[in-house]
């Protein structure tokens, strides 16, 4: 199943942090501009789901809101953005609707690889493993919920 | 660092398996040897052995022998959370990423 396409290299050097690293085949102006231009983002941040982008002020101190669609349910991200270098790097606040008032920070750095390829590397800060599983939670529309419920079941001590 | 390779036997396939439900089900009450498992599950040696070394790869189960036999546990419960986590994120990520190298291929110029 996997392996046949590139996957995401997930690495936890720390706990309560998560790193992301991806290689696409496009250069880093396009990445960038996948990531600061609203039409864009609608079309790729929410995985095939339906993505409204009600705020995108790709600034310091900006506000952005997402509110992603799907079949089971709606959840609303949003958060400020704390710096905004163009097209290399930006830093923001990550709020989940679901768990208001938990705050996660978001990394995202651009590398040109120099052969047309751009490293994407995300890294997501986490206060507390309570907030890095909530956090998660917001992505779980796959139906993986019942393989979660059943491997909590058998790991009860 | 701890690494997670995406071709891992990864703790969701390993609990999709309803034998290997019933396998961490049965560590959770009590230890086992793996010819006990076979015995309870009413499989072979060697079909007994695939499956612990699947939960064992995903964390979910850890092994030590002793003499000719060989002690099967339930793995430490946070690193089977862990395992877990980190692989719906990678599925998360995945889909979101190939999503956006979808849409860089379609607005290549």
């Amino acid at each position: 199943m996997r392996g046949t396409t590139p996957t995401t290299r997930i690495t936890t050097p720390v706990e309560r942090e998560i790193h992301a690293e991806r290689i696409v085949n496009a250069p880093r102006d396009r990445v960038w501009r996948a990531y600061a231009e609203p039409a864009l983002v609608a079309q790729w941040w929410g995985r095939g789901n339906r993505l409204d982008i009600e705020r995108h002020e790709l600034e310091r101190g900006g506000y952005w809101r997402y509110v992603e669609h799907s079949d089971h349910g709606v959840h609303g991200f949003e958060g400020r953005y704390r710096e905004v270098t163009a097209p290399e790097r930006f830093v923001r606040s990550f709020e989940w609707d679901g768990m208001p008032g938990h705050v996660a920070i978001e990394f995202v750095t651009l590398t040109d690889l120099g052969d047309g390829r751009t490293r994407i590397s995300i890294v997501m800060q986490m206060h507390t493993p309570e907030e890095r599983d909530g956090f998660l939670h917001s992505g779980m529309q796959e139906g993986l919920d019942a393989a979660f419920a059943a491997l909590d079941r058998t790991l009860e001590p | 660092m701890v690494q997670y390779s995406a071709d891992l036997d990864s703790a969701f396939a390993a609990v999709a398996d309803p034998t290997r439900r019933g396998i961490l089900e049965r560590l959770g009450r009590a230890d086992a040897s793996i010819t006990q498992l076979a015995h309870s599950f009413a499989m072979t040696l060697t079909g007994m052995k695939k499956h612990v070394a699947v939960l064992e790869g995903a964390r979910l189960v850890t092994t030590r022998k002793e003499g000719r036999v060989r002690t099967c546990r339930i793995g430490p419960r946070r690193l089977a959370h862990e395992a877990a986590w980190i692989e719906k994120y990678q599925q998360l990520m995945d889909d979101r990423f190939n999503r956006l190298e979808a849409l860089l291929e379609r607005t290549r110029e």
